[in-house]
């Protein structure tokens, strides 16, 4: 085919030359790279998003990340860090692309970050193959980490959020609740969390909606039917600017005042808690993390965030500063920096201190850690995720 | 009785999605029926009008407002439109301006983004407006209603200009024959950007007015660009009454249709229009003078 024409041989010629030239000069970082490991350095991928929509979602992970480094001089485990930073964009199109950049242009030793599930799910069999670590910090899918030597995760699986709330909803509220979320896996799964819990502890569903994703700008059909169905309280999950258009529809045709709201703590977790306004104040959510927490570890994070980013930090912020501590913690039992060592240092590093509280991966490599049921109030005018009591340990 | 009052209020809310969408799609039937531009930045003269009504609605406010709001976003859209038929002016290729049009909407877009950030922005209905009326025992939101008012309002003037006026005629005569209007001594430059300029503007209002219902983050533009396409294609080119039909077909398809039979959700809307193309492939109303520019 590329030969049939005369005047393109000497553009492919000059497209080979220039194609082993990059390839030559990728040689030669690689080898760099491998002389820096020797005088302990980590080079460290973090992608997260710094475009598309989940890009605010990125910027407090990088923060998160980032100030763990600079608490602790740049180094993790007693080794400088390299940082490198790829954008993982919206979905997997542009997150796996990214992640296979920095694990075999760059050489990473270990990959932090991953904010869609989507692209958790693509590149989990890559990184095994790599044999390169792949830190989650938030993608929460609940299949993505299933044991496998080089997946962890520190933020949460989205069937354990929502059965946090099986038992306090069902202790709460006296009859049936009508369970409402966005028609896409995640919704699923946690709705699909709380069910099992909830009606494990003895509480019964009175119906189920979920709204066609990312097209439902009109929750009055599935409140409607909610209000019908006799509930006496909703448990929703939503997500980003669904959870804003939701909550505010869910005052604007009353629901607000006649049954309690309970949610996955996305529901009202940083910006989108800002947009919702005086509508979200009264709603009910469960996170392992709020920056109201009352722990002395956490009053010296916020602080220290505050100081260096002038904005408080959200659960995102968390989950990243944590995967920079879980990899301080395996660093500094490693002798030799690579994918492999640091993937065995990461089965033994025991509990994380935290500035959610204390908690440890389990044998799926998921975080086993407490949930908080937390309530919106307006305090000082704006909104906060008040802290009521711990729901698991 | 329950059941029925729901699909009631569910309809309603329909007709409130089919007002804004006419707003927006009219114009862009307008300027691609008069005068053969396809724009694609028509979605972004939407959203910029959204963060028109984050500036000044934000936070709440009432009646006066509304009112300035409504002014700038007039303005915003008449100088909007008025760039945007300087640059397609010479190109008669339909491509080449989804190529240009689709550019400037990329540009656009990022522009948003750097200015209003990332994150979702929510729209608080003025005030006197921000209340809820009870209609068949539940409360339903006024500011609904109100935007329903408006654009009745406004497809109501736009038709009697259009088809009843003098400088309506001038357009309509503009489309079927430049040459001759040109002869009777107007410019007929003048006319198209005129047109152009209040296509935009129509839709910079209607996406302030969507504004407190829909809210405002990067990606609605795509997301109102594709309802207004399929309104325009459903409704017909070039017509203000097959706009509006659209707007309403669609406003009832998309929240209707999605309450009665969510797990057909993202087929519903193409459902529709297909089989409308395949009844009436010139959409149900479309002008009778559009044809002619062929």
């Amino acid at each position: 085919m590329k030969h049939h024409t005369q005047p393109n041989r000497p553009r492919a010629f000059a497209l080979a030359a220039i194609t082993i030239a990059a390839m030559t000069v990728t040689g030669c970082g690689n080898s760099l790279a491998q002389t820096d490991a020797a005088a302990e350095t980590v080079k460290v991928g973090l992608v997260v998003p710094t475009s598309g929509v989940y890009e605010p979602l990125g910027v407090d992970m990088t923060n998160g990340f980032q100030l763990y480094l600079d608490q602790h001089d740049g180094k993790l485990g007693g080794k400088s860090v390299e940082l490198v930073k790829a954008d993982e964009g919206d979905g997997p199109d542009t997150g796996v692309p990214a992640v296979n950049k920095v694990i075999l242009q760059d050489g990473v030793s270990v990959v932090v970050g991953i904010v869609n599930s989507a692209t958790a799910l693509g590149v989990k069999e890559s990184v095994a193959q790599a044999q390169v670590p792949l830190i989650i910090a938030n993608a929460g899918a609940n299949d993505v980490a299933d044991g496998s030597d080089y997946v962890w995760r520190t933020s949460f699986a989205n069937g354990a959020v929502g059965a946090s709330l099986g038992e306090e909803v069902a202790a709460q509220v006296d009859g049936p609740v009508y369970v409402i979320a966005a028609d896409y896996a995640a919704g699923h799964e946690f709705a699909g969390g709380f069910i099992d819990a909830f009606e494990a502890a003895g509480g019964t569903i009175a119906g189920e909606s979920y709204t066609p994703f990312g097209t439902t700008s009109d929750w009055q059909p599935f409140l409607t039917q909610a209000q019908n169905s006799g509930a006496k309280a909703v448990f929703a999950f939503y997500a980003g600017a669904e959870a804003v258009n939701f909550v505010k529809q869910y005052s604007q045709f009353g629901l607000a005042g006649t049954l309690p709201l309970y949610a996955p703590g996305f529901l009202t977790e940083g910006g989108v808690l800002v947009a919702q306004g005086a509508e979200a104040v009264g709603i009910l959510t469960s996170l392992h993390y709020s920056d109201l927490l009352d722990s002395p570890e956490n009053e010296a994070f916020v602080a220290a965030y505050v100081e260096a980013y002038d904005t408080p930090p959200t659960v995102y912020s968390v989950q990243a500063y944590d995967a920079a501590a879980v990899l301080d913690l395996a660093l500094a039992d490693v002798d030799e920096v690579d994918g492999e060592s640091i993937q065995q240092a990461l089965h033994g590093i025991g509990a994380i201190a935290s500035p959610r509280g204390e908690w440890s991966f389990d044998e799926q490599h998921n975080p086993d850690q407490p949930y908080f049921l937390r309530e919106v109030e307006s305090v000082d005018g704006a909104n906060r995720n008040v802290v009521l009591r711990t729901l698991t340990e | 009785m329950a059941v029925f009052d729901g699909i009631l209020l569910t309809s309603l809310n329909g007709l409130a999605l089919a007002a804004v969408l006419f707003m927006v799609a009219v114009g862009l039937s307008l300027v691609f029926g008069t005068m053969d531009v396809l724009n694609l930045a028509h979605g972004s003269l939407a959203l910029g009008g959204a963060y028109v009504g984050v500036v000044f609605l934000g936070t709440g406010g009432g009646l006066g407002q509304l009112v300035l709001a409504m002014i700038v976003a007039t303005i915003v859209g008449l100088a909007a439109g008025l760039i945007l038929s300087l640059l397609t002016r010479g190109i008669r290729d339909h491509l080449k301006q989804a190529l240009l049009t689709l550019g400037l909407a990329l540009i656009a877009a990022d522009l948003m983004r750097l200015a209003f950030g990332g994150d979702v922005k929510s729209v608080a209905a003025p005030s006197p407006l921000d209340g809820t009326i009870e209609i068949l025992g539940r409360p339903y939101p006024t500011y609904r209603l109100f935007v329903i008012a408006m654009s009745l309002v406004v497809g109501g003037l736009l038709y009697a200009v259009i088809e009843r006026s003098l400088s309506g005629a001038i357009v309509r005569a503009t489309v079927a024959d430049r040459v001759m209007v040109e002869a009777l001594g107007i410019r007929t430059k003048v006319v198209l950007a005129a047109v152009f300029s209040i296509g935009a503007a129509l839709a910079v209002v209607g996406g302030l007015l969507a504004a407190p219902v829909l809210g405002a983050q990067p990606g609605l533009d795509n997301t109102i660009l594709l309802l207004a396409l399929v309104v325009v294609v459903i409704g017909g080119l070039g017509s203000i009454k097959g706009a509006a039909l659209g707007a309403i077909l669609v406003g009832q398809v998309q929240t209707l249709g999605v309450a009665l039979l969510p797990e057909f959700a993202s087929f519903l809307l193409f459902g529709a229009m297909a089989i409308v193309l395949l009844v009436r492939p010139g959409g149900l109303l479309p002008a009778a003078h559009a044809e002619v520019a062929r």
